[in-house]
Order: structure tokens, then sequence, then C-alpha cells
């Protein structure tokens, strides 16, 4: 066991165990999915899949689900990303519909993002009117409403 | 709630709980964001730069504690106060955002 990993996991279960849900937790995971078996993600109430319309990322996406579901935490959500068009948007719903990935929102390619990231700002403060920054605020206000999400 | 992002490397999840961690503050709610990647660089997509970012440490490992169950097995729990090591290890970003990264990854076998 990964003793940075069984830390971070350590400190979530305590904060949900004293605090419940007096605050939200977003945590941003490693990228792939070895942590999920060292379960970093066992005191989460939902895990959400980003993926790109192409298959290594949606396969990816379905693994995620597995994993989850072998950890406990049943509630796996898809957010699409970097949809450019009409097939890309396709090619996710129908292979998160074929796998039982319910989607929570898209976010559409935003150009503005790469620009952010090359120069080092948060792209809520340099592109917050691009349509990336749109979709993640329509998401949070998608999360707020949603009753019994803990 | 606590939502973990998870996927592919490279799919935009960074950008995706920096920017939701700031929408999530900008409503009112207080939030924690928690760098769980062994190349931690959520800092910069909430907006925590400069000497501050500088200053984040990495949870320690010495927060867990081996501990001897009652059967004699053994079992690594947590053992300091949360808020307490929230203070000490995390730093507070633009929209009050607290941020919280993971520690060194080990090699050779501690993995």
């Amino acid at each position: 066991m990964c003793s940075a990993h069984a830390t971070v996991r350590g400190l979530l279960g305590e904060i949900v165990a004293r605090t419940g849900n007096g605050r939200d937790i977003i945590v941003d995971m490693e990228a792939g999915l070895e942590h999920l078996s060292r379960g970093t993600g066992k005191h989460v109430s939902r895990i959400i899949a980003v993926v790109e319309p192409y298959f290594r990322s949606l396969e990816t996406g379905r693994r995620v689900k597995e994993l989850a579901q072998e950890l406990g935490v049943g509630n796996v959500v898809g957010l699409a990303n970097k949809v450019r068009d009409e097939d890309d948007r396709r090619a996710i719903q129908q292979f998160c519909a074929a796998h039982g990935l319910p989607l929570v929102g898209e976010i559409p390619y935003d150009s503005t993002l790469a620009e952010a990231e090359r120069a080092g700002l948060p792209p809520i403060d340099s592109s917050p009117a691009g349509p990336a920054v749109a979709a993640i605020r329509d998401l949070a206000d998608t999360l707020v409403a949603e009753k019994g999400l803990h | 709630m606590r939502i973990a992002i998870a996927g592919k490397g490279g799919t935009g999840k960074t950008t995706i709980a920096g920017t939701l961690s700031r929408e999530l503050a900008r409503r009112g709610r207080q939030v924690l964001a928690v760098d769980a990647d062994t190349n931690p660089n959520l800092a910069v997509t909430l907006g925590v730069s400069g000497p501050r970012a500088q200053d984040i440490l990495g949870l320690p490992r010495n927060l867990m504690t081996r501990q001897t169950q009652s059967d004699g097995s053994t079992k690594v729990v947590f053992t300091a106060d949360p808020e307490e090591v929230l203070r000490e290890y995390g730093v507070t970003g633009p929209d009050g955002v607290r941020l919280v990264i993971m520690g060194k990854v080990g090699h050779g076998g501690a993995g």
C-alpha cells in the first residue's frame, strides 16, 4: 500500500467522519486507474469520469466505473470533454449508453484553455467567458441542485 | 458533495477539478480541493501561484500510525486532527478554496 495515497485516503476519511457534508470535497485523481485500486476514491460519494471522444479515453471511463463499483462507490458518471461537433457528441453518448455510464454534462472544446495552460493561468480567470468555463459553471449548478448528492 | 474526478491522462481532469472548485466556492460553499495526482498541478488551475504555491507541502506520511488491533494484527490508521492538518498543510486560494496536496509517492517497493 502506497503511504502517500493512504494518507490522502486517511485524511478524507477523518474529515468525512467528523464534518460529514459540511464542506465540498473535490479530489483531482491521478491519471489512469491504479489509484482506484488503492482506494483513494473510497470516501467520495461520486466519481466523475472525464471522457474524450476517442476510444482509449472512453475505455478508461468504462474501467473507472468497474473499479469504482468494486470499491463500493456506485455513483459513477461520465463527463464529456473537448467535444468539437455532433460526431464527438454521438461517439461519447453511444459508448456511455452502451456501458451504463450516465453523462452528467458536456464541455465543449475550447482553444482558450490551451492558451491559459501555456500561460500558467487558471481558466476561470483567463477565459471566464469561454465555452468550457461556462459549461463547468453549468455543471456546478447541476451538482448543487441535485438532491441526495452528498 | 464529495467528488473524485478521474479519467485518462490529458482529458482535462485538473482543469475541471480546479474550475469546479472555484465555481462551488463562488456559490458560498466551503470547498476543499485535494490534489491526489503524483504530478500535482491543481494549484495552477485554482490560481494558487507565486510564493504561496511554493509553500504548499505535500501531506507527510507520519500522519498515519501503525496500531495493533485486539486480534494482534496491525492496521495503519490516520491519527492526526484533520482540521489541524488542513491548517498546517493546506493553502487558501482565490474564492477561498482550500487546497491540500498528496505527498511524494515513494519508489522502490514503497508503492
